[in-house]
């Protein structure tokens, strides 16, 4: 009996591990980020890690700091949440779940005004960034990953 | 003294002679018919030594009859051996026999599933980056800003990336 254990235990580990795209509740983390080129730079933020390469070769930053962030558990993919800083404000609207991804539509706002509005489709494996307006000698971006 | 039915017997079978044979054949009632008899007894005894007595083999026979009994014997050994493969035989779809073909048969699964996912995957490969679907800025706000977006399919990351946006000071940096 442990012996058929010990050999059945395997294969239905392996037979999970090989299924592929059993999609459970799926966390979105979305932030306002400034880069900046300064002689002594922060390390990267943990959430932005993944996509530091892309994030330097793109921008051509060398230190980037969150303002502001937000993380929604997606479990309808019909929420909707607001990552904020002191003056900006992202409100994203998801509006629906498919095969590829989450649809969401975004708004920057600067206070009350709204600087730009889009319309993604958010896969999980593809995180979206967004050249927002120059501020200072730095720049705003929009980072939306799906963890 | 012996019977009369012994010493019958003795003359049927040749036995008797000299004074005794001479002294019974003349007690005989009727001899003629005692004659007969005992030729009839004769003929009797020969038949049946010829018909049942037992046969000597020749070599000949021997040797044949040595090798059918060799025959006999292997045929019977191998019916019994057969007979015992066949019992291992029927006894082959034990448990771990069904578990490893059931292993074989997901491995065989798995590397189709494998093989299809894979040459799927190219012609799919754009549904796994984000895409944006539309954008548009504040034209009152940001009356020159325009926007555009690039998939670096490399890094599998998706930038819509503005320009002309009004450009704000330091202090909106703050958190």
């Amino acid at each position: 009996m442990g012996g058929v254990s010990a050999y059945l235990i395997p294969v239905f580990a392996l037979i999970l591990s090989a299924t592929p795209g059993l999609r459970g509740a799926e966390t979105v983390w979305s932030g306002l980020v400034i880069a900046e080129n300064v002689a002594q730079p922060q390390p990267i933020p943990p959430e932005l890690t993944r996509i530091e390469g892309p994030l330097k070769k793109f921008f051509g930053y060398n230190q980037f700091q969150v303002i502001g962030r937000s993380q929604k558990t997606l479990k309808t993919g019909q929420e909707d949440w607001l990552a904020t800083s002191k003056f900006f404000g992202l409100h994203v609207d998801a509006r629906g779940e498919s095969e590829a991804g989450y649809v969401l539509n975004l708004k920057l706002y600067k206070e009350k005004e709204l600087l730009l509005e889009t319309d993604a489709k958010l896969s999980k494996r593809s995180p979206l960034v967004i050249k927002g307006p120059q501020i200072g000698s730095g720049q705003l971006l929009l980072v939306l990953v799906v963890e | 003294m012996k019977t009369f039915e012994e010493k019958w017997t003795a003359w049927l079978d040749g036995q008797l002679s000299g004074r005794e044979l001479a002294k019974f054949e003349a007690s005989l009632p009727d001899k003629a018919a005692a004659e007969v008899e005992k030729a009839d007894a004769r003929k009797l005894r020969q038949l049946l030594k010829q018909e049942l007595g037992a046969r000597t083999l020749t070599n000949q026979e021997f040797f044949s009859h040595q090798v059918h009994e060799k025959i006999a014997q292997e045929d019977a050994e191998t019916s019994e051996s057969s007979g015992r493969r066949s019992a291992t035989t029927s006894t082959w779809w034990t448990i771990p026999r069904l578990l490893w073909a059931g292993t074989l048969s997901l491995a065989v699964f798995l590397v189709c599933t494998l093989f299809v996912v894979h040459e799927k995957t190219p012609t799919e490969e754009s549904s796994y980056l984000t895409q944006i679907l539309n954008a548009r800025v504040d034209p009152v706000v940001s009356p020159n800003a325009t926007v555009s977006m690039f998939e670096v399919k490399q890094d599998r990351v998706t930038v819509l990336w503005t320009e002309g946006l009004q450009s704000l000071p330091a202090d909106y940096a703050a958190k």
